[in-house]
């Protein structure tokens, strides 16, 4: 038998895919980092992480204006104009420490590398309870900027 | 923008590597980006093994949560696809080995882990942005109908920063 397990990963297997969002980290002090800086220049998040600390909004935007807001000093995240409600929004927190990354899902089949290459946005932070208790508040944005809450 | 991510196949006694493969046709040879009417496999027989892994590149700091699974593709009479993950490099062969069938479903996905045995891969001095091989093999049966198996459908799925 011929097997056409031919996943042709051809045309180079690793596009560049854009991202629909980028974050801006502003710090205590005001300044900022932003993912890209003025000459298009991609910072590492590492850069941010050195200053956890110090974080006090995490924000995601887009070409469309769409803005998700992390406010890391009261543990709310926004909407453009809009503090979201969620349960336990009102609870007393303590600790509280950003949560974000990209989960990407790429399929690859025969006739391309990437068949589908889905990347959602998960944002949002933990934090401590007054038990002591480690929460979590996270939404799951997909690249149009429709979100839930996860959990 | 954020992490590029190049599959690599390995092949030969002397894991000669090639990035960026073009295909991951199974065949009856050794080799990378195989022509399956060049190297067929007969009914009844294995492909040569293929070690696969990821390299990341661009601007990322951490790689977490790796998995790979088959996620579409019917297998013919007598067809299978056996997998497995972080293995050590061997020179391929077409003997049938001890690995399992390659999950089908994400929540029984093979989780990756970074060339150096970490489930995180973090930027850095020392990390070389390469996952641990998947050794994957096809098998048949004499009862495997001639010509061409379904096409498959793999899914690597990662968390990035």
């Amino acid at each position: 038998m011929n097997s056409i397990i031919n996943h042709n990963l051809g045309g180079g297997n690793n596009p560049m895919k854009p991202l629909a969002f980028t974050w801006i980290a502003i710090f205590e002090d005001g300044t900022k980092i932003e993912q890209f800086n003025s000459e298009g220049i991609e910072n590492r998040f590492q850069l941010v992480k050195d200053k956890f600390d110090k974080l006090v909004f995490f924000n995601l935007t887009n070409k469309e204006g769409k803005l998700f807001i992390v406010n890391l000093r009261e543990g709310l995240i926004g909407y453009n104009d809009l503090v979201m409600s969620y349960r336990k929004s009102e609870e007393e927190k303590g600790n509280i420490r950003l949560i974000f990354f990209r989960n990407h899902k790429v399929e690859i089949t025969e006739n391309c590398i990437e068949k589908s290459h889905i990347i959602n946005y998960h944002l949002g932070f933990q934090y401590n309870n007054k038990l002591g208790n480690n929460r979590q508040i996270v939404l799951i944005i997909d690249e149009e900027g429709n979100w839930y809450l996860e959990g | 923008m954020s992490a590029v991510h190049h599959f690599c196949e390995s092949n030969g006694a002397g894991e000669v590597e090639t990035q960026d493969i073009a295909n991951l046709n199974f065949g009856s040879n050794d080799s990378a980006n195989l022509n399956t009417i060049t190297y067929p496999i007969t009914r009844g027989n294995a492909s040569f093994e293929k070690y696969i892994c990821c390299l990341f590149t661009g601007t990322w700091t951490e790689i977490s949560n790796m998995k790979f699974w088959k996620s579409l593709g019917d297998y013919v009479t007598g067809e299978a696809c056996k997998a497995a993950a972080n293995v050590a490099y061997a020179t391929p062969s077409a003997t049938p080995n001890a690995d399992s069938d390659i999950p089908v479903i994400v929540g029984s996905a093979l989780s990756l882990q970074s060339a150096e045995g970490a489930s995180t891969i973090t930027f850095g001095s020392g990390v070389s942005g390469y996952t641990k091989y998947v050794r994957l093999q096809l098998r048949t049966t004499g009862s495997t109908p001639a010509g061409s198996v379904n096409t498959k459908t793999y899914t690597f799925q990662f968390d990035e920063v």
